[in-house]
């Protein structure tokens, strides 16, 4: 009865998932955790607008190769990371193994003397 | 204990630590069910629990150089999630949980699911304190044996223990009332 | 010649060992004075997380990194402190007594207290031990001009860790572990 009941329990309590609109959100939240966005700004005037759609695909542009930069520093990042934690994981080990021969070698040193002593060496 | 298999989640820790925003993004797709179950089960309406479960991975963001795998990140999350839940109770008088049906589910829902024994269970969450919820919910939620739960919310392990008998007994004597009512239909 | 196998050895600690306390890891101590002293230091921090991308980075066809590899299936984290001085007796006992406290805690048990009157070297190995698994490994190796501290988490394989030797130009002791020893005198 008791394991019955603490078995329903737990499937009526298993998790169940947030709405998708929700999950969305969180996961653009959480990823960019950005400042506030600033206001937008007023249309500038007629004369300046081909000055302005140049910038605004420079701007484009810029932040294309920046992204790309970016994305291409946390590869290199990465990469180093993980080559230097290779590089620490190999080096523990064979300080590990380094010490454990010491050991092994006392151990061996001493069965010798015991079993010469027993030979009357 | 330990089966010897690497978890890939680990992988993806070391990444976002990095500042990998594509690892992070898997790491909270991966846990934010959880957290928000826990949430939403603590707290008892959906909004609450998606500020909850949003505060959490807000947060998580400016401790994860501190998580060292990710069952380290899970223990973390529900730790976090489970004290804040019970900070905010302990500043309302009595968990409300509004009936959901047309938006998220507050149940998980299964072919044979029980709507009776979902009703005394929701008027179990109701009733108990937000530190007995948090303990009913890391065990059968969570699967959490005592020893995590204690752990997880700095609670003596006799503790949980005796809040998980109590609970149970009342589900129990809820559940032979719902049987008996169940035999008195079947014979009129 | 006698000849140990340390599985042979963990078989028969086991059964006392079954009640085994939880955290194999050791808390290290930050060494700040010694290291000053030292020509040279080294400090490894490993964690699940930084294991799995060391991990991502093993090529399974190079023989070094499939040994590697190998060894590293089951851990949990691999925690180095190692200092080398100029001189005999630049540092105490005292020193490691922060760390050798730890291990007189319930779980861990010592495995092999060795001393060598040919490389002046004492070397300590402690097994913590869970359900009849090892869960972690404490080495501490004392050298007239260096002593090292080893603290892995994790099903370790010390024969997988041993045969490592080889494959890092340690050289090749002659020790065979394959075959099944009678067993040693209990160690005090």
């Amino acid at each position: 009865m008791s394991q019955e009941i603490e078995s329903r329990i737990r499937a009526a309590l298993r998790p169940v998932a947030p709405s998708e609109d929700f999950s969305k959100k969180l996961l653009a939240r959480v990823i960019a955790d950005q400042p506030a966005h600033p206001k937008p700004r007023r249309l500038p005037s007629a004369s300046a607008r081909p000055l302005m759609w140049w910038l605004t695909a420079s701007l484009a542009a810029c932040l294309i190769l920046v992204v790309g930069v970016q994305q291409h520093l946390e590869q290199q990042r990465l990469q180093q990371s993980g080559l230097e934690a290779r590089r620490q994981v190999v080096e523990a080990l064979r300080m590990t193994s380094q010490k454990l021969n010491l050991a092994y070698e006392a151990v061996k040193n001493q069965s010798t003397s015991l079993s010469d002593e027993k030979s009357g060496v | 204990m330990n089966d010897g298999a690497l978890d890939p989640l680990d992988y993806e820790l070391a990444k976002a630590r990095l500042g990998e925003r594509t690892a992070l993004a898997v790491l909270v797709q991966a846990h934010q069910r959880a957290v928000y179950s826990l949430a939403l089960r603590m707290l008892g309406t959906r909004d609450l629990a998606e500020d909850l479960t949003q505060d959490v991975f807000m947060q998580l963001n400016g401790n994860l150089k501190a998580i060292e795998s990710n069952k380290h990140l899970g223990f973390w999350l529900r730790r976090v999630t489970t004290n804040r839940a019970i900070d905010q109770l302990r500043r309302r008088s009595r968990l409300q949980i509004t009936s959901l049906e047309d938006e998220q589910p507050f149940f998980s829902a299964e072919d044979d699911a029980d709507p009776l024994l979902q009703r005394h269970l929701r008027d179990l969450l109701s009733d108990l304190s937000p530190q007995a919820r948090a303990v009913l919910l890391l065990r059968f939620q969570e699967d959490l044996d005592p020893t995590d739960i204690a752990q997880t919310l700095d609670m003596p392990i006799n503790t949980v223990k005796s809040h998980l008998k109590r609970s149970l007994e009342t589900m129990r004597e809820k559940s032979l009332g719902m049987q008996s009512a169940r035999c008195e239909d079947s014979s009129t | 010649m006698r000849k140990h196998t340390l599985s042979v050895i963990f078989a028969l600690l086991a059964p006392a060992l079954a009640w085994a306390a939880p955290n194999p890891k050791l808390a290290m101590p930050e060494f700040a004075g010694l290291a000053q002293k030292a020509t040279e230091s080294v400090t490894i921090t490993l964690d699940p997380a930084l294991l799995a991308m060391a991990g991502r980075f093993l090529d399974g066809n190079d023989p070094q990194d499939a040994a590697t590899q190998e060894v590293l299936k089951g851990l949990r984290g691999i925690y180095v402190r190692s200092y080398t001085f100029d001189k005999d007796s630049a540092y105490q006992q005292a020193d490691i007594d922060a760390v050798r406290a730890q291990l007189s805690a319930p779980g861990w048990n010592r495995l092999v207290e060795t001393h060598s009157r040919k490389s002046r070297a004492d070397v300590d190995i402690y097994i913590m031990i869970d359900n009849n698994q090892a869960i972690g490994l404490a080495l501490i190796a004392s050298e007239p001009r260096q002593f090292t501290i080893v603290n892995i988490i994790g099903a370790i394989d010390l024969d997988k860790l041993h045969k490592l030797e080889g494959q890092f130009g340690v050289p090749k002791l002659d020790v065979d572990l394959s075959k099944t020893p009678a067993p040693g005198p209990p160690k005090k």
